[in-house]
């Protein structure tokens, strides 16, 4: 499996295992509107430093596992892959982006917009990395 | 128009003492897993990419990449 399709694999996988928690708890509990919502708070830099110490971790085991492909450049076809991916995560963050700024200042607030945005754009990084693994499964740029 | 483009790289590489696809892609500097999606006809290689693994091989472009057109689809025709 190339290095680059590892690398996307642990990004997809740590979204997965942090952020379903995380949106689930939130959704199953909506936060309170009072500020500051420290419990609210609190779990959101919960979620946010596990993904980063899983990010980290996982990068670091990587690299020692595949020193030399690690240390290889991008060539033409990884720098396809991921502009490919880049343009359809672009679409879903945009999508979300549309969403959280242009309607649901009128429908909603507080928490409700702050989760939606944060959950724009980890689903925008999983579409990339999606794109990325789907790309080097099938051998395409 | 549409077409396929074909490669003899994986004939080029067992004449040239089993060169592996690490080692051709080592010297163009590419992966051994895009030499495999080349060979496999799966990515379309640049044309500077295309230059160099023909200069590896030390044959013209044309022995290593051939272009095969579709026929025209007569559906698509006025």
């Amino acid at each position: 499996m190339p290095y680059r399709e590892k690398v996307a694999w642990l990004s997809l996988l740590s979204i997965l295992v942090v952020f379903i928690p995380y949106f689930t708890w939130s959704a199953m509990h909506p936060p309170g509107p009072e500020i500051p919502n420290l419990k609210q708070m609190a779990f959101y830099a919960v979620a946010s430093l596990s993904w980063a110490a899983i990010l980290g971790i996982g990068h670091l085991v990587l690299r020692s596992s595949s020193r030399v492909e690690a240390k290889l450049p991008m060539d033409e076809r990884d720098i396809a892959i991921a502009h490919k991916a880049r343009g359809y995560a672009y679409g879903v963050l945009i999508t979300g982006m549309i969403l959280v700024g242009g309607f649901m200042p009128f429908t909603n607030g507080g928490w409700e917009i702050a989760n939606t945005a944060f959950f724009m754009i980890v689903l925008a990084e999983a579409v990339f990395s999606a794109c990325i693994i789907r790309a080097y499964r099938r051998q395409h740029a | 128009m549409s077409g396929v483009i074909h490669n003899k790289i994986r004939t080029l590489r067992f004449m040239h003492g089993e060169m592996s696809q690490a080692e051709l892609g080592l010297r163009i500097g590419l992966t051994r897993q895009t030499i495999a999606a080349i060979e496999a006809g799966k990515y379309a290689p640049s044309l500077e990419a295309a230059f160099r693994i023909a200069d590896v091989f030390n044959v013209p472009l044309a022995d290593v990449f051939e272009w095969h057109a579709s026929a025209p689809d007569s559906t698509t025709q006025g």
